[in-house]
């Protein structure tokens, strides 16, 4: 009884999970048969070139996601790793050996201090990247002395560096995907992170340090913050003002769009990496839709809602099935 | 070797407002299992707590083989060998029964974890049990019983030498009780010390050999079980205060109809669904677990969408055909889920307690709420129930059981609704306070309220019901008068009409 259930169960569970898939295709159809270039290979290519920062800045975002809390401070520490970097790099022509580890430490650094807050000042997570969003975001400011700053050749030159028809980011950005994988399926620290996003209580109970995986998730998600800015600089070959603005909504949206649920405790890094394809795709083809650069916003908005609407009907769904499930046929009274 | 093997001596506690435990001492050997009984709120689960780690004592000192153990987490205590098995189940629904397992003890190789070896072994550890589960299973797609041998088994992990089940039966079946009992047999046989806590006494005969009984905070006796009557644990349980479980039959005035229901159905769930419920009557809907009776319950209410069938509802002398999403404006609702359905945990008493009836508490001069009457109303129901609390501000989660759904019942009693749902409205509570409650509730029959009771304790039912209506498979097979004998109230639910 209980594997027919699960059998339907697990239908519905791939409709849900792996709806935006579909969906993935249907877009990818539609503008491929009603744009010119979108499915040139050039164009595909450019596609998973902007997927490579974000694969790379939103995999730490993703674990504190995991454990059912929040970062939105992303945005603002890759502003102020970047800014740092390419201001040691070109303004005090500080060797790039010197300036690559500073911005990392910059990025773990503002990470730990999230981490501190939420666990040891139990502050709420929200609350606390968002001040730290803010802070980092003027103290950025601060250093780029409110002009745009520039970064050495070479790393312009890697910004566009192929392979063949391939961006080289990319691939260094999928074998960084592979490496936090490997990190949350396959160490105890990826599985206490699925075990605190199930219930703190409950991993507390069992004897995980909720506090201090919870304050490494944030440290990561500092440091892989910081290391995304790195391959975005090279692309964008500077760091503007605003650099980074709303990138924290984008890798939300991607991890959302991936299958990992805000309430903590689901996710995996393959469905991951699907949803910030799914996300890059539909943006690439706006362009070649010729869509007003106005439609953009509202296109994300919209899509971040469905996302999350999809990811409430999930849990709402799984708690039906639990009902159904937990009534075994009558083998005696109460 | 040092005997006893466990011992913990003065354990004194403070919680707010509260000394829930009042210098315990306490003894557990290997080989025996030890029931640990006392009403609700008598400190046994806060005792177990200081055990295994969860909490720390205020004053007071654990030895275990004649050593002092200086145990402050539930890590410390898995080192001194002691698993707690929780009675709101540790798991995590999101994972499967391996990971569930193995969270804190995966076998790894060079830092990664191997998942080979975690299931080889998984496996394993669940055939000791005789469970034959996949360890690949997530935990969200098993049933309770089959969460409750997972958690059990993932207690046996660690090889403890002492076992603290906290209320292990409370969600299995009568097949995987006995399974557990098999289990608690073997682990007896290999000289592990078993706490055994439990508000059910004919489990406590069965399985256990030695009682200690907690009373408010202090030791209030004990013994061994086969020198004991059920009568002796009860009093010593409930101390000087009066019970009468089988109480004398109300003699009912039953009125006009108040609710009607006609062809309720739910595709898989009810089927053509019908009664009639009248005013001052104690319908009990009696079935076994997963007949329907709690889904019908809330069908009625609106918790769950029907596909076909009318509700009517007696409003200003004349019966009205009502959606079920207005229900909850004539029916009050009883659960035993008190803790997620019915509280507001860290909201004081007097919040909760007005919570349902918030706009008649709203002042005639201006759309605020009137503290001063939402005070007295709150004062007047916590006496008429005598609901133990210190002040109107504390907040519920410091109340034993008992107290909460006393107060769960003074909000519906403020709101005075017309109808009440009640399911399994003394679940889980002391034999006092179960008394207590089913005295209101006879209370409010005779005043008039209409209410379909349903309950898993067929001498509540029968002491209760001026009529019964029996489910099985989602469907009303029989309707029996008030003074049918039990066997032919089970007889009926088990299909056999």
């Amino acid at each position: 009884m209980l594997r027919s259930s699960r059998r339907q169960l697990s239908i519905r569970d791939f409709v849900l999970s792996y709806g935006f898939v579909i969906a993935l295709v249907l877009v990818f159809i539609v503008y491929a048969v009603s744009t010119k270039h979108f499915l040139k290979l050039t164009n595909l290519m450019a596609i998973l070139h902007t997927c490579a920062p974000t694969l790379i800045f939103a995999s730490g975002l993703a674990l504190v996601l995991m454990t059912g809390k929040l970062d939105i401070s992303i945005g603002s520490i890759i502003f102020l790793a970047t800014a740092t970097g390419g201001a040691l790099m070109t303004r005090y022509n500080v060797s790039p050996w010197i300036a690559f580890p500073v911005m990392m430490l910059i990025g773990a650094v503002c990470g730990a201090i999230n981490g501190f807050v939420v666990t040891v000042l139990k502050v709420n997570p929200f609350i606390t990247t968002m001040g730290s969003m803010f802070v980092l975001r003027g103290i950025a400011l601060t250093v780029t002395t409110g002009v745009l700053v520039g970064i050495p050749d070479f790393l312009t030159d890697f910004g566009s560096a192929r392979i063949g028809p391939v961006f080289v980011d990319f691939p260094i950005a999928l074998v960084f995907v592979f490496l936090v994988y490997l990190l949350h399926t396959r160490t105890k620290f990826g599985r206490y992170i699925m075990a605190i996003g199930n219930g703190e209580e409950v991993a507390r109970r069992l004897g995980v340090r909720v506090e201090r995986v919870v304050f490494v998730a944030f440290l990561l998600s500092g440091l892989f913050a910081s290391m995304g800015g790195i391959l975005s600089m090279a692309q964008v070959g500077g760091v503007s003002l605003h650099m980074g603005v709303g990138l924290e909504f984008t890798g939300i949206a991607a991890c959302v769009i991936g299958g990992i649920s805000l309430f903590g405790g689901e996710g995996s890094f393959g469905r991951y990496v699907l949803g910030v394809l799914t996300l890059a795709v539909i943006e690439n083809g706006l362009v070649h839709m010729g869509a007003s650069v106005y439609a953009y916003p509202f296109v994300r908005g919209g899509i971040i809602f469905i996302a999350m609407y999809a990811d409430t009907l999930k849990s709402l769904v799984q708690t039906k099935v639990k009902q159904t499930i937990e009534e075994p046929e009558p083998t005696g009274v109460g | 070797m040092n005997r006893p093997f466990l011992r913990m001596v003065g354990i004194k506690k403070w919680f707010p407002g509260v000394q829930a435990l009042k210098g315990v001492d306490f003894e557990a050997d290997q080989g025996e299992v030890l029931a640990l009984i006392g009403a609700n709120g008598a400190g046994k689960t806060t005792l177990m707590n200081v055990l295994g780690g969860v909490i720390q004592a205020d004053e007071g000192e654990i030895y275990i083989q004649g050593e002092y153990a200086d145990i402050r987490t539930p890590l410390d205590a898995a080192e001194h060998g002691i698993a707690f098995v929780h009675q709101e189940m540790a798991l995590m629904p999101t994972l499967t029964v391996a990971e569930n397992m193995y969270i804190t003890r995966f076998p790894s190789r060079l830092g990664l974890i191997n998942y080979k070896a975690t299931k080889e072994r998984c496996t394993q550890a669940l055939a000791r049990l005789g469970i034959g589960l996949d360890p690949g299973t997530k935990l969200q797609h098993l049933s309770p019983g089959d969460r409750q041998m997972v958690e059990i088994a993932r207690a046996l992990l660690s090889e403890p030498q002492i076992i603290i089940l906290d209320e292990p039966t409370s969600s299995l079946t009568s097949r995987e009780k006995a399974r557990l009992f098999e289990v608690i047999g073997s682990l007896k046989q290999e000289g592990v010390a078993i706490i055994y806590i439990t508000h059910l006494l004919d489990e406590v005969f069965q399985v256990c050999e030695r009682a200690i009984v907690l009373r408010d905070g202090e030791v209030a006796g004990g013994g061994i079980l086969k020198d004991l009557t059920y009568d002796d644990v009860v009093r010593l349980m409930i101390g000087s205060k009066e019970i009468s479980p089988h109480f004398g039959r109300r003699t009912a005035h039953i009125g006009d109809a108040v609710l009607y229901v006609e062809g309720l159905s739910r595709r898989g769930v009810l089927q053509n669904v019908s009664f009639t419920l009248h005013k001052g009557e104690i319908l009990g809907l009696w079935g076994l677990l997963g007949s329907g009776r709690t889904e019908l319950a809330r069908a009625i209410i609106g918790l769950d969408p029907i596909d076909t069938g009318r509700i009517q509802v007696r409003t200003d002398g004349s019966m009205k055909a009502i959606h079920p999403q207005e229900a909850k404006n004539w029916i009050g609702m009883i659960t035993e889920k008190r803790r997620e359905e019915g509280l507001l945990l860290p909201k004081s008493v007097k919040i909760n307690v007005s919570l349902a009836n918030l706009p008649a508490l709203i002042s005639r001069i201006w759309p605020l709420i009137d503290d001063k009457r939402e005070t007295e109303l709150a004062e007047k129901f916590v006496n008429r129930l005598e609901i133990v609390i210190s002040s109107l501000t504390q907040p519920v989660a410091t109340l034993s059981g008992g107290n909460q759904q006393k107060v769960v019942l003074a909000r519906w009693l403020q709101r005075n609704p017309p109808i009440y749902i009640m399911d399994e409205p003394t679940c889980g509570l002391d034999v006092g306070v179960k008394a207590e409650i089913r005295k209101i509730i006879g209370e409010l029959a005779d005043a008039g309220a209409a209410i379909l009771l349903i309950s898993s304790d067929i001498d509540e039912m029968i002491g209760l019901s001026d009529r019964f209506l029996v489910m099985n498979r989602g469907r009303i097979v029989a309707e029996l008068s008030a003074g049918s004998p039990k066997d032919k109230l089970m007889a009926a639910a088990a299909g056999v009409v």
